[in-house]
């Protein structure tokens, strides 16, 4: 029941026609019909006009006079016969056998003469004679002419006359008879034609209207996804994508526009959020940093002080020496832990804003690998480069401390062996792309989440959860963006994606 | 209770008063001849012998005798007096083909009681006319059927009207017009076809004679002439 009411409703969906659809159909119609509505008025007269021409009234009036012209035909037959039975009964001899000799004799002379019969007044035959020769006018029917003879005899011919001329009468009657019909139905038929042309008019007239529909259609589903997409998108749901099919016209493009602005926003707002968020984050370093390294510098001094007075006391108890000492660096090396975790806040609260310069990617990579002894001591590098030049904007000192973090985390993640990073350049369309993979663990994929937000570290307690963090926002402000994945083959991998110069773009 | 009229516009008000003078005009134009009839009661059924030889003169030799099939519809009516929509129809059609051989004429007539057609062979015009006027047998029902009060018997005769046959043949031949030609077209056939399936009966046209006899008493006295 839900099924068929599903079903119902969408066939009463598939028929609703929208206002565009509509409007697109009107116009094929109008389209269509405005010459065909000339035409209907003309049909008219056309037809009129061949109906005047086809029965042309002394056409009809010949073809229903034609058996009446039989009719004369058959009595000029008629009296032709009658004639010539009569001059035969004038010259019948009296006697029987003479007479019979005779009407052969007539019978061979005489056109179309097929039989004679000759009667006396009682009726008995007195002498009957029949040729057996074929006609040489073919078919025949018989016509009899009748001669009274005197003294009451009856002499009988019976002449042939065609058969063909009954069956052309036959034809001639039917084709008059349909002419004189088609006569008398002539104003019907005129308007029946007016009605047919109407009718096919209005077939036409809905065939271009569904065509016209099923044409919009293929158009506005597009557009009303689009409208559709337009408002989740005002609603605020920034994940709303269009398909923009297979067709490259306008409203595919307006469709990968729209995709393309979405994703815009969406990377743009994702990046206010998280700068937002990594500003947060510096603040609170920068006040954690300040509450933590202001009484450090009491702490450290008050201990020296003590020690001072402990080394300058006459009475020197080697116990209280030895506990003395040991907690000298103690406290020695918690407050340069602290200390150490005071500068992470501070170099992270004061991370200064980004210079670009022009720069090609690849070369900064080089120069990199080239002067980072440090990456160098603990790691194999290699640099691959799957494209040419790569002209980027750049602050060399920040993508530098990106790069660094990156690779000491992937040192970090390869101890105790000697880790192998790999830096691969390359380019799209719009974006230079540096990707950096290690060989280590990899980074589990709940965590990809999480992995850029301050102070969220896998390290334990050796991680201030400040690098990665530092890199995404280095990344941000030069306009591109940070990526974590799985290398091929094991391993993290991070893909750094800066925008090109827009004569790089250009030139592409 | 009174209703009023509904409101018209000044062009349905023309349409209407168009459409009453067409009618008062037809009206006029189709008065009835006198039709001199004959009742009589067999086996209580009414029977009446009507005269309709003013529906063919002397001069409808020419159109009978042409060797075409000529068609005569001939409608008997009984209409109470006063009255517009009659109580009992009688119909018959006589197809008259002369046969320009023999020089007689064959006359096929079909009615309720022979519908497949009765033949017969006359030998001339005079005889033609003679059955033609004098229409008798025309059976108007049971006697206890016909009105108690007066009334009067309408003919109509319908000449050569477009019979059913012919206007099947004419569907067929508009349906398609070039059939046994070289000259065909798809177009021309279709429109030709819808055509033939919206082609209507037409009008009777103008060869239609209409009579009136005068009043009978009801079925209490029938056939007495009142």
């Amino acid at each position: 029941m839900t099924g068929a009411r599903s079903l119902l409703r969408r066939a009463v969906g598939a028929l609703r026609v929208s206002r565009f659809e509509a409007k697109i159909a009107v116009a094929l119609v109008v389209a269509a019909t405005l010459p065909l509505l000339g035409a209907l008025f003309l049909a008219g007269r056309v037809a009129e006009e061949n109906l005047a021409l086809g029965l042309d009234p002394r056409v009809v009036d010949r073809l229903e006079a034609v058996p009446g012209l039989y009719g004369d035909l058959f009595q000029a037959r008629k009296q032709l016969y009658a004639e010539q039975a009569r001059a035969l009964a004038r010259g019948l001899p009296s006697e029987r056998r003479k007479a019979e000799a005779y009407l052969r004799a007539a019978l061979e002379k005489t056109p179309r003469l097929r039989r004679a019969a000759l009667f006396a007044a009682d009726g008995a035959v007195l002498a009957e004679v029949e040729t057996q020769a074929e006609n040489p006018e073919g078919e025949w029917r018989e016509a009899p002419a009748r001669v009274a003879l005197p003294g009451g005899g009856q002499l009988v011919c019976t002449f042939a006359i065609e058969a063909r001329y009954f069956a052309e009468l036959g034809e001639a009657r039917e084709l008059a008879e349909l002419v004189q019909g088609v006569d008398a139905l002539r104003a019907e038929i005129r308007r029946s034609y007016v009605r047919a042309f109407a009718l096919l008019l209005v077939a036409w007239a809905a065939g271009a209207a569904a065509i016209g529909i099923l044409l919009a259609r293929r158009t506005t589903r597009r557009v009303t996804r689009l409208v559709e997409a337009v408002q989740r998108l005002a609603a605020g749901d920034l994940a709303v994508q269009v398909d923009p099919g297979r067709q490259n016209d306008e409203v595919a493009g307006l469709a990968r526009a729209f995709n393309a602005m979405v994703r815009e926003v969406r990377d743009s707002r994702d990046r206010i959020v998280y700068l937002e968020k990594i500003s947060g984050w510096q603040d609170v370093a920068r006040r954690l940093a300040h509450e933590i390294k202001n009484p450090l510098t009491p702490m450290k001094l008050a201990f020296q002080q003590l020690e001072a007075r402990f080394k300058a006391s006459p009475v020197q108890d080697p116990a209280f020496a030895r506990l003395l000492g040991e907690a000298g660096e103690i406290v020695r090396e918690e407050i340069g832990t602290l200390q150490r975790l005071v500068d992470e806040f501070s170099g992270f609260a004061k991370l200064p804003e980004v210079r670009p310069e022009p720069a090609e990617l690849g070369a900064f990579v080089d120069e990199f690998v080239r002067t980072s002894k440090q990456i160098g001591a603990s790691a194999d590098v290699d640099v691959v480069k799957a494209s040419g030049s790569c002209p980027v904007a750049l602050d060399r000192q920040l993508m530098r401390r990106v790069l660094t973090n990156l690779c000491q985390n992937a040192i970090d993640a390869a101890r105790p062996r000697r880790a192998r990073i790999h830096l691969g350049i390359a380019r799209t369309r719009q974006r230079a792309v540096l990707t950096l993979s290690d060989e280590g663990p990899g980074i589990d994929r709940d965590l990809w989440d999480r992995i850029f937000d301050p102070y969220f570290t896998t390290k334990g307690t050796g991680g201030t959860g400040l690098g990665l963090a530092i890199a995404k926002k280095i990344v941000l402000q030069h306009g591109g963006e940070i990526q974590v994945g799985d290398r091929p083959g094991g391993g993290a991998s991070f893909s750094i994606a800066l925008p090109l110069t827009p004569e790089a773009v250009s030139a592409a | 209770m009174r209703h009023a009229l509904p409101r018209r516009g000044p062009t349905a008000r023309l349409a209407l008063a168009a459409l009453a003078i067409a009618v008062a005009l037809r009206v006029d134009a189709a008065t009835p001849e006198p039709l001199p009839t004959l009742l009589s009661a067999r086996a209580g059924r009414m029977e009446a012998s009507v005269d309709l030889s003013a529906a063919f003169p002397a001069g409808t030799e020419r159109d009978f005798g042409n060797g075409l099939t000529n068609v005569v519809a001939i409608y008997v009516s009984v209409v109470p007096d006063g009255a517009r929509s009659p109580v009992a129809l009688y119909g018959r059609v006589v197809e008259i083909l002369f046969d320009v051989w023999e020089e007689t004429y064959a006359v096929t007539v079909k009615d309720p009681r022979a519908p497949q057609g009765v033949h017969q062979v006359l030998p001339d015009f005079a005889a033609l006319r003679r059955f033609l006027s004098e229409t008798r047998g025309v059976d108007l029902g049971p006697t206890r059927a016909l009105p108690s009060s007066s009334y009067h018997l309408e003919a109509r005769v319908e000449v050569n009207p477009v019979s059913r046959e012919q206007l099947q043949r004419t569907r067929e031949y508009i349906a398609n017009p070039s059939a046994g030609t070289r000259t065909s077209g798809g177009t021309r056939s279709v429109l030709g076809a819808v055509a033939s399936f919206l082609l209507r009966e037409p009008d009777p046209g103008s060869d239609v004679h209409l009579f009136r006899s005068r009043s009978f008493a009801g079925s209490s006295s029938a056939g007495v002439p009142r």
